[in-house]
């Protein structure tokens, strides 16, 4: 259901939204204030009620995520605040809109997140190509400590709360919350065993939650409308509740952040918000971020089964499914950063799906063997297929390789590269094999399966 | 000591806390296979070729992910499931858990996965790679593999024969970035000089910049190499590993007494390397870098034949030429009481032991020395101390110190003095007799030559050339530490047995032979045939020292002198 909010844009666009004025104006920092006042308990049951699922990716329950912290922080074991910005996934531009339309919100977050885990330091990990997001968050620090927002007492209340910037050094997997961390203690971007979870030991060895900077920069909102109230703006309260950024790019006449409350469609998003597909039909999307396996525009939900979480939506589109973390996990693939990317029908499957494990090998940090040499060899093969020398022995082997990643590396990246690889093969084998038989010469230089294979 | 056990593959398996499962599966001698697990280092999970079906707890759905199957008879694929799998060196154990490893279908198409993809770019240089025979990824290949390269493209080039320092050579194209070289400089050595840069299949080691390889453990980062990726400068291009065979030995190099393998190769008897003898008690899974490159000390400026005079002589002859020098000893029993010419004042004999022999050598010295020349004076030869460097390598750089002093006290003697002492007293004409054990000395043993030369009689048993062999009336060569089994006593106390590795060079003996046959060319009655012998009186109670491997061997071949 397409319902347009404003609980997190209400400064985009505007030309000093960014300042501290504009946002003391709209009552900024009034909850930051009040946290500070509460309890880490009441705080999480906040959080909890507010049922804000990590907009991250991953989709974790915040409340929940907030709540495996050690209730007493114990001595020489300061808890952090890691605010996750490194937003390097293909597709996904929300994180940034918001560090630099309205970077207060963050730090008004922070101070709320830090209180609600026992935290007094909180670090933003910004991606390094995002060097106005990381200007706009100093400057909105430097405005929120000279007002005594931040500091030794903020608010004149007796509980430090330091935010830093951190700039990352241009690693996808710096994305990955304990190579983040990892990354911000000065190492290699490499991620971690679990476990120990961050929440045991994460920064620095420390007590640690890693949260997405959308996430946390909601935590304002939620606190002003109240938990309760902030979830049922929400559709499919309350399994997911609260309203949160949408993007949308590829091909679409009007790309862009949209933020409205969850439950949106993907037609909505693409045709209302998107204004359409660019110059084509539409042929499919990958709803939130490349690593999130593709749909096809004309794929039905199958869902005879009453006890079937998407039994409601049963041979409808699968575009028509409201977009939550739960819903998308019953079509196959993955809600993940909720910034869908559009191929219309000119684009190939072929080239899409070379260009995304083009990115895979270039990102594998080559820590675990399956990740760092599957994805090299799924290149290598796309590679072949894409010169036109491809084989169906080259198509066959791209599910093997891809299988032997899935879930034997140490960390999601695995999955991230197997999941979309066998998303693209298995909505798209006849393409494929199309585009091997004729080695990618069809007419048009796309794939045009109207037309007779060339002999 | 088991704090509970696992079953693994349905064999009970004892593990202690804190253990991961392939912790508990080496100690229980059950293989699981691995490449950068190594039970001396942290465990990084990356090779993924340890990993098990670990069952869930009852009631505990298996986690499972869905992959792709091709059927060709729907023409389409099919979405299948498949069990997420756990690296054993990561899963810790809990008592009752059950894991399949060689029994699972799906542990086995991941270990052929993984394999495969560790292949994948390698060069396969194995008829030019010294690792060749010993490598984890040729075995591992045979055991879980068994395909042909699927992968026909030109692989990955990286850097080649990188020089990380003296002794190590690193190999880019072949390394399959397990880490444990760069641990072993982390954990072990305590200098993290090595990392990896680059990013994915890009990836490589390097040196610290500004750094080289350089600290004292450097060549573990070779022996734990599991591929040809490190090579030792020392062994490169010198030796096929399947003509090398290995002796069971204690590094000579400290008083820590490392368990090592000595490697030689039978057809010439020359000894290639070191390699470290897992020992948790004493040196773990490690030796130091200097101790590791001792192993040619093993065969080179041996002292091969006997010297009278310092000239080359046959070993009869020699054996002859001492008596006859030591003849004043010969009646010394006898003529003690007696004013005579011929007699030696048993003060006036001086016994030089070696920390650098094994406790055999210096039992049958000592002991003729007092039971037959009645000595009063024990000194000790030495290698003089060096750094320590708080890890393995300790500042007495020699093996036997403890075995020394066991022997003095066993015999009642006081303890040996050193041989700065040994000198003094030559210069002061205290001695005139002097019978030696061992070439190295603390002091500058040419400065010492004058004073040495003026003595009535200096036989010395040594191994090696030098100084005192050179100076001494007679010199008898005595057997290198990998000639001849012997026993050793580290700064722990334990007692450890080194076995014969290498067939005796010329002439050479075990010292104790040489001294028993001297002792019966002088007229002693000595009936020692075999080092039990001597053992049966150095050690009445049997041994049970936990630490020292119990080596059997057979006794060295039997000095065929008799007086």
């Amino acid at each position: 259901m397409l319902q347009r909010t404003d609980h997190l844009t209400k400064r985009y666009g505007i030309p000093d939204g960014f300042t501290l004025t504009r946002y003391l104006a709209d009552g900024g920092y009034v909850q930051a204030r009040r946290a500070l006042s509460m309890t880490r308990e009441e705080l999480v049951n906040e959080c909890k009620a507010a049922n804000l699922r990590g907009r991250g990716g991953a989709g974790f329950p915040m409340g929940v995520k907030w709540s495996f912290m050690a209730p007493t922080v114990a001595p020489g074991r300061p808890h952090y605040l890691v605010i996750n910005a490194d937003e390097g996934e293909p597709g996904t531009f929300k994180d940034r809109s918001m560090m630099e339309g309205d970077p207060h919100a963050t730090v008004e977050g922070c101070i709320i997140g830090c209180r609600a885990i026992g935290a007094h330091v909180a670090y933003i990990y910004v991606r390094d190509e995002l060097h106005l997001a990381k200007d706009r968050l100093w400057a909105a620090i430097r405005e929120a400590k000279a007002k005594g927002f931040l500091g030794a007492k903020p608010f004149g209340v007796d509980y430090a709360v330091e935010v830093y910037v951190h700039s990352g050094a241009g690693a996808y997997i710096c994305g990955e919350e304990t190579s983040l961390l990892n990354s911000l203690e000065g190492r290699r971007g490499e991620p971690r065993l679990k476990p120990p979870f961050p929440a045991q030991a994460g920064a620095f060895g420390m007590p640690t939650t890693v949260n997405n900077l959308e996430s946390i920069a909601t935590v304002p909102a939620l606190m002003r409308l109240g938990g309760d109230n902030f979830s049922k703006i929400s559709s499919l309260h309350p399994k997911e509740g609260g309203s949160r950024l949408y993007g949308v790019s590829g091909h679409v006449n009007t790309p862009g952040i949209f933020e409205c409350a969850v439950g949106l469609t993907l037609r909505e998003l693409i045709y209302d918000l998107g204004g359409g597909v660019k110059g084509g039909e539409l042929l499919a999307v990958i709803p939130g971020g490349s690593s999130t396996p593709i749909l096809r525009a004309d794929e039905l939900v199958e869902a005879p089964n009453e006890s079937h979480p998407l039994h409601a939506w049963h041979g409808m589109s699968v575009l028509d499914v409201p977009m939550g973390v739960e819903t998308f996990r019953g079509l196959g693939t993955m809600l993940g950063t909720c910034c869908a990317t559009v191929l219309s029908d000119k684009a190939c499957p072929v080239l899409a799906m070379h260009n995304l494990m083009r990115f895979y090998r270039h990102e594998s940090c080559g820590q675990c063997t399956p990740c760092r040499e599957g994805s090299g060899w799924l290149e290598r093969l796309l590679d072949t297929i894409v010169a036109g020398n491809g084989t169906m022995d080259d198509l066959n082997r791209l599910h093997e390789v891809a299988n032997s990643i899935m879930g034997n590396t140490i960390c999601a990246f695995g999955e991230g590269t197997a999941m979309p690889a066998l998303g693209f093969l298995k909505k798209f084998r006849r393409e494929f094999e199309e585009y091997i038989r004729t080695g990618g010469r069809s007419s048009t230089n796309r794939l045009a399966l109207a037309q007779p294979a060339a002999e | 000591m088991a704090d509970g056990t696992i079953k693994i593959d349905g064999r009970t398996v004892p593990f202690e806390k804190g253990d991961t499962v392939i912790k508990a599966a080496y100690k229980a001698g059950v293989d699981i296979p691995h490449y950068c697990w190594h039970p001396g280092l942290s465990a990084p999970a990356n090779c993924r070729m340890c990993l098990v079906d670990v069952e869930p707890p009852p009631g505990r759905p298996k986690m499972q992910l869905d992959v792709l199957r091709w059927d060709a008879g729907k023409n389409d694929y099919i979405t299948v499931k498949k069990t997420k799998l756990i690296p054993a060196c990561q899963q810790a154990c809990s008592d009752g858990m059950s894991v399949l490893s060689d029994t699972s279908e799906e542990v086995a198409v991941a270990r052929k996965e993984v394999q495969e993809l560790l292949l994948l770019n390698h060069p396969v240089d194995c008829p030019i790679c010294d690792q060749a025979g010993e490598c984890d990824l040729q075995d591992y290949w045979l055991e879980h593999d068994r395909t042909k390269k699927r992968m026909m493209d030109e692989p990955v080039h990286k850097p080649k024969a990188i020089v990380f320092g003296e002794t190590i050579v690193y190999d880019a194209e072949r390394c399959i970035m397990c880490t444990r070289c760069i641990r072993v400089s982390e954990e072990l050595a305590k200098d993290p000089v090595l990392d990896m840069r680059q990013r994915g299949n890009r990836n490589e080691v390097f040196v610290a910049p500004g750094r080289e390889l350089d600290h004292n453990y450097s060549l573990m980062t070779e022996h734990v190499c599991p591929v040809g990726a490190l090579t030792s400068s020392h062994f490169r291009f010198k030796a096929r590993v399947w003509f090398l065979r290995s002796g069971r030995t204690v590094c000579q190099g400290c008083a820590t007494g490392c368990n090592a393998h000595l490697d030689f190769d039978p057809r010439d008897n020359t000894p290639y390397r070191y390699r470290p003898r897992d020992n948790e008690a004493v040196n773990g899974y490690w030796m130091c870098d200097k101790g590791m490159l001792s192993y040619p000390e093993a065969h080179e400026g041996r002292l091969e034949n006997a010297l009278v005079g310092g000239e080359d002589a046959a070993l009869k002859e020699a054996l002859e030429q001492a008596a006859e020098k030591l003849s004043a000893l010969r009646s010394l029993r006898k003529t003690a009481s007696i004013n005579g010419e011929e007699g030696a004042e048993p003060s006036r004999i001086a016994i030089v032991l070696s920390a650098q022999h094994s406790c055999e050598d210096n039992f049958a010295l000592a002991y003729v020395a007092k039971e037959f020349f009645g000595a009063k004076d024990l000194f000790v030869a030495r290698r003089a101390d060096g750094e320590a460097d708080g890890i393995l390598m300790v500042a007495d750089r020699n093996p036997n110190t403890a075995g020394v002093s066991l022997v003095a006290e066993t015999l009642g003697f006081a303890t040996p003095r050193p041989f700065a002492t040994l000198i003094e007293g030559v210069a002061q004409g205290r001695y005139d007799h002097v019978v030696s054990l061992g070439g190295e000395v603390d002091v500058d043993a040419n400065k010492a030559k004058d004073k040495l030369s003026r003595l009535k009689a200096f036989v010395s048993f040594a191994t090696h050339e030098g100084t005192l062999p050179q100076v001494a009336h007679v010199a008898l060569p005595a057997t290198s530490w990998a000639e001849a089994a012997g026993t050793y006593i580290n700064k722990q106390g334990l007692r450890q047995e080194a076995e014969q590795v290498l067939a005796p060079r010329g002439d050479a003996h075990p010292a104790w032979q040489l001294v028993v046959a001297l002792a019966r060319q002088l007229g002693f009655a000595l009936s020692w045939k075999k080092r039990a012998d001597i053992l049966a009186l150095l050690f009445p109670a049997p041994s049970d020292d936990a630490g020292a491997h119990a080596v059997s061997q057979n006794a060295p071949a039997q000095l065929e002198v008799q007086p």
